[in-house]
């Protein structure tokens, strides 16, 4: 159909054939497209089922913002800082990701190195083995490292080369662990799969392989799906040691491999992300029996109760009068801090569309500043997540799956919030449509987690809405009628 | 295979030149420059359908569709999105475990459909990826299928397996492909005219041509082709600004100028909303010629003279004194036109501030790295300023890259450390051993400044920890005076006090 013949078409269709949103004012062709994934969307109300249809694949050519499996397991395993993070496919898989992900260290640097086997046309033709071996054994040299992942793309799957094998040959050779991701990226649309991969990998050849007995410790736990962006971790380890905990490992930010390879012994594990780590939580559990309580450090409300409810599990006195003095103190202090950016925010409308985790965790947060969440979506969510943002959101709030470039662009433009917080690829779109951004995804440079996260939360919440550049952006030039210079001169000065 | 392409492509890996006149003499034996011989440590280059993608943002109403996995495009547009500071979409067929099994066929067909229905695009250029191309989808075919009857409709297919080469093939693939599928033989005029590009000419006998009675006072038309390369979007601009200073109507292969600097005037483009038409893409085989500035990109204009006669020029990116003054005179040439008086001023004032800055430039050593032909343009500039570039670095395997830096070396007598195809681990080796004081190159080589503790000037691609990166500026006369001051600015921060003593 031609743009004229679109011109024609407008207004035709309203939303009274029982679409949910009412595009109406568009061409017939974007209606189609944004009535088709109709679906995708929902709006939360009360007694409903309220949840979008989800993890379906995305529609060639839409734009989708879904990455690989690949992708869903690098994010999960780079941020171990003592090992080498191998990509074993064409230099682009490993060019175009290596060092994106903004999980800080505090020793060891190597997980910020790029490392490729730069498969070349005769390694597709004759197989990458003899190549990833070669490889392997040098940075085995240059490097020493405690582990080293191997991560699978597409082409390793297409060629068959056998990641297992060589893997268990170069451990031989090097006596090093040498572990196989088998993360193709094709293998799903869904990149939680990759998620699951990299748990296979940390529960298969790292979890429970040292059985050198830590401290003798009555409480101990490890943090899973914590991955130390901008150094959240550094936001809550302390408030844990405060509790008198000893955090015997996270996964994976901030982590060493034997740290990592010791996190069997402990008592509990807590869940941050629970969009990528419910799945290695409940394996330690089944395999080590170690239970697991899901956690949230995002909002004021959320710390406080998720440090309840870890002294509540280790159900001891002392602890739980620390804890709840530790709360007191904290509270106190962020509630003086934010209340100059609280007034700048209140009222605020919010539009959150993240990869997972963060479409449910930062809601409280957001209310905690009477800032409202009118829309929150995911790229990547299962019914489980759904599930849980559903419980979350208040009534009338707007739930979106995987929606692409075009339909978040109308999304945005009919629900005008003040702020959308997502990630870098969505980020100028929504400056460019005059809509205050904040991001939250892998290139954050601030620490939002935590009591003392939560001012630098509110802090970056006002930066985003509150310059005087917004005040610019609807502003254009006009056109002058009167020569003012002749005005000047004519005046009786 | 035209011969310079065939250069390019045979590459070399990791080597160095210490005795220049030596290793001049032994061509083909090239010696390992650091420890390591099979693992990439630290990338530096990407794969080849990034490149061809940034040749497709600066055509007007372009969507770029990666025949793939969904990570190729969405890490892609990651990266574009945070160099540019702008709104990048492209689009992806998200190949998934079913459909490699049967072909990419069904998928590439769908998103096609998609692309054309929603994003109602002028053109759509089709990459392949490593997977798409292992699998052996037949994506001529499989687009000959999809456009059935709607011939017209410009969907063009660029191979671009991501292992092989680099970013720079990529874009190089991307040209030819655009030219060679939109460009229509029945639309040639003005055939008698192209004599202008004499083949006297391409052997650079400038004054032979301009003093040749026979190209005086004829009224040519002079539009003309332009390849300017990997470049920033202010790069582009400058050298259009050039041309249109030189009266001379060109088109540029391909315009990023404005579709990756875009204002804020309260419009949303999924797809670039300026940029070279496919109108003008058809037209230049209309035109007088090609002028390619970058050695790595030349194979439309090669496919151009090769198939229309429109001869093809190579010259190098026009950086610096010596490289901006064979443009000009190129143009002038070309054109049949006076140089204006304001490029005479510009160049003067260029000239001035390299003299005066001389003695804070002069033996300076510098490390430069980044894409081949930005390396080779910054090179011959420091060189000129008196510096003395120590390293040279890029990510992409070729032999005209260091031929080029070979040339220079013998030129102005310098000990030069070439890295063709080597990433930055090699990079970082031979900073250390060489005491480097200057260093440029792209964000990625940030941590090895700070960690040395050598100032660092961000050029090329990426640059994500510093705002405007689509307004470095290194071309032309008034550009290049500004990056004079900016790096004799730096030095100057680095080795001498407030007072302007030098550092004891």
């Amino acid at each position: 159909m031609t743009k004229e013949q679109h011109k024609k078409a407008d207004n035709t269709k309203n939303s009274e054939n029982g679409s949910i949103l009412d595009f109406s004012p568009l061409p017939d062709s974007i209606i189609d497209a944004l009535e088709s994934r109709e679906k995708h969307r929902c709006f939360k109300k009360e007694g409903k089922q309220s949840t979008p249809d989800c993890n379906k694949s995305s529609i060639p050519g839409a734009v989708t913002q879904r990455s690989c499996v690949y992708g869903g397991a690098r994010v999960v395993l780079m941020p171990i800082t003592d090992a080498v993070h191998l990509v074993h496919g064409p230099i682009g898989c490993a060019a175009c990701t290596w060092d994106i992900r903004g999980s800080l260290s505090s020793s060891s640097k190597l997980y910020k190195t790029g490392f490729s086997t730069n498969l070349q046309e005769k390694d597709i033709v004759f197989g990458g083995e003899t190549k990833l071996m070669d490889v392997l054994l040098e940075i085995n040299r240059i490097y020493h490292p405690p582990a080293i992942f191997v991560y699978a793309t597409c082409v390793v799957g297409i060629i068959g080369d056998d990641l297992k094998k060589v893997c268990e040959l170069a451990q031989k050779k090097t006596s090093t662990r040498i572990i196989p991701v088998q993360s193709e990226g094709f293998r799903s649309f869904n990149k939680s799969l990759g998620h699951q991969l990299a748990g296979d990998a940390l529960l298969d050849y790292v979890i429970g392989s040292s059985h050198e007995t830590t401290l003798n410790h009555p409480f101990t736990l490890n943090i899973v799906g914590e991955f130390n962006v901008a150094g959240d971790l550094w936001g809550i380890k302390p408030l844990l040691e405060k509790m008198g905990i000893h955090v015997l490992s996270t996964l994976t930010g901030d982590s060493r491999v034997e740290e990592i390879a010791r996190s069997h012994q402990a008592h509990l594990n807590i869940v941050q992300c629970q969009k990528s780590s419910n799945y290695i939580a409940r394996q330690m559990e089944k395999k080590y029996d170690i239970p697991y309580l899901k956690v949230n450090f995002f909002g004021i409300d959320d710390t406080a109760s998720s440090l309840r409810d870890i002294a509540r599990f280790f159900n001891d006195h002392g602890m739980l009068k620390k804890t709840e003095q530790l709360i007191k103190e904290e509270i106190n202090k962020v509630e003086d801090a934010i209340k100059p950016y609280h007034d700048a925010l209140k009222g605020k409308k919010v539009a959150v569309y993240v990869g997972g985790n963060k479409a449910w965790s930062l809601i409280r947060a957001f209310e905690e500043l009477e800032m409202e969440v009118i829309m929150t979506g995911t790229q990547n969510g299962l019914p489980e997540d759904y599930q849980k943002i559903r419980d979350t959101v208040k009534e009338g709030t707007l739930i979106v799956d995987d929606s692409p470039v075009m339909e978040l662009y109308h999304l945005l433009k009919k629900y005008k919030p003040d702020l959308v917080i997502s990630g870098a690829k969505e980020k100028y779109m929504a400056l460019k449509m005059g809509i205050p951004f904040c991001e939250f995804n892998h290139d954050r440079i601030t620490s939002f987690s935590g009591f003392r996260g939560y001012i630098n939360f509110a802090k970056n919440l006002d930066q985003a809405v509150s310059s005087p550049v917004w005040n610019y952006t609807e502003k254009k030039l006009k056109n002058g009628r009167i020569n003012q210079f002749n005005e000047v001169k004519n005046a009786k000065i | 295979m035209p011969k310079s392409e065939k250069n390019f492509q045979e590459g070399c890996g990791g080597f160095f030149i210490k005795d220049v006149e030596n290793s001049l003499s032994q061509k083909g034996m090239f010696l390992s420059s650091t420890d390591k011989k099979f693992a990439v440590i630290n990338p530096a280059r990407m794969c080849q359908p990034l490149g061809a993608v940034q040749a497709l943002l600066g055509v007007k109403g372009a969507m770029p569709l990666i025949h793939g996995s969904q990570g190729c495009s969405t890490y892609m547009r990651f990266q574009l999105c945070r160099h540019f500071r702008e709104p990048i979409n492209i689009s992806s067929t998200s190949m998934s475990e079913s459909t490699v099994v049967y072909g990419g066929e069904k998928n590439l067909i769908k998103a096609l459909d998609t692309i054309t229905r929603q994003y109602e695009p002028e053109l759509i250029g089709v990459t392949s990826s490593c997977l798409t191309e292992t699998i052996g989808d037949d994506m001529d075919l499989i687009i000959r299928n999809f456009l059935k009857d709607n011939n017209d409709f410009p969907v063009i297919p660029i191979s671009t397996p991501s292992y092989a080469g680099s970013h720079v093939e990529g874009y190089n693939h991307a040209l030819r492909a655009l030219v060679e599928k939109l460009v229509n033989p029945t639309s040639v005029h003005y055939s008698e005219e192209k004599s202008t590009f004499e083949s006297s000419y391409i052997d650079n006998k400038l004054n032979n041509l301009r003093r040749d009675p026979k190209y005086v006072n004829k009224n040519y038309n002079v539009k003309i082709n332009l390849i300017t390369g990997l470049i920033s979007p202010s790069d582009v601009f400058t050298i259009k600004d050039l041309l249109q200073e030189m009266e001379l109507e060109s088109i540029i292969l391909t315009d990023t100028s404005q579709s990756l600097h875009s204002p804020l005037n309260g419009e949303i483009n999924f797809l670039p909303s300026q940029g070279t038409t496919i109108a003008q893409i058809k037209d230049t085989i209309n035109s007088r010629g090609t002028i390619c500035l970058s050695r790595h990109a030349d194979s439309a204009g090669v496919f151009l003279e090769k198939n229309f006669g429109v001869k093809l020029i190579n010259i190098p990116l026009p950086v610096g004194l010596s490289a901006t003054d064979q443009f000009v005179e190129t143009l002038s040439a070309v054109g049949n036109k006076e140089i204006p008086e304001n490029i005479k001023l510009e160049r003067g004032q260029l000239l001035d501030a390299m003299v005066d800055a001389h003695a804070y430039n002069y033996k300076r050593r510098v490390a430069i790295y980044g894409e081949p032909d930005m390396v080779i343009g910054l090179t011959r500039f420091l060189s000129e300023l008196g510096m003395h570039p120590v390293v040279v670095c890029t990510g992409t395997q070729s032999n005209i890259f260091r031929d080029e830096i070979g040339v220079m070396a013998l030129e102005y007598g310098h000990d030069i450390h070439i890295i063709s195809g080597g990433d930055l681990y090699d990079l970082q080796q031979k900073i250390v051993e060489e005491d480097v004081e200057l260093l440029l190159g792209n964000s990625y080589s940030a941590r090895i400044a700070s960690e040395k503790n050598i100032p660092l000037i961000r050029v090329g691609f990426p640059v994500f920890d510093r705002i405007g990166a689509q307004r470095i500026n290194i071309t032309g006369y008034r550009a290049g005076l500004n990056f004079l001051d900016k790096v004799t600015n730096t030095i100057m921060e680095r080795y001498y006090d407030p007072g302007i003593q030098e550092k004891i």
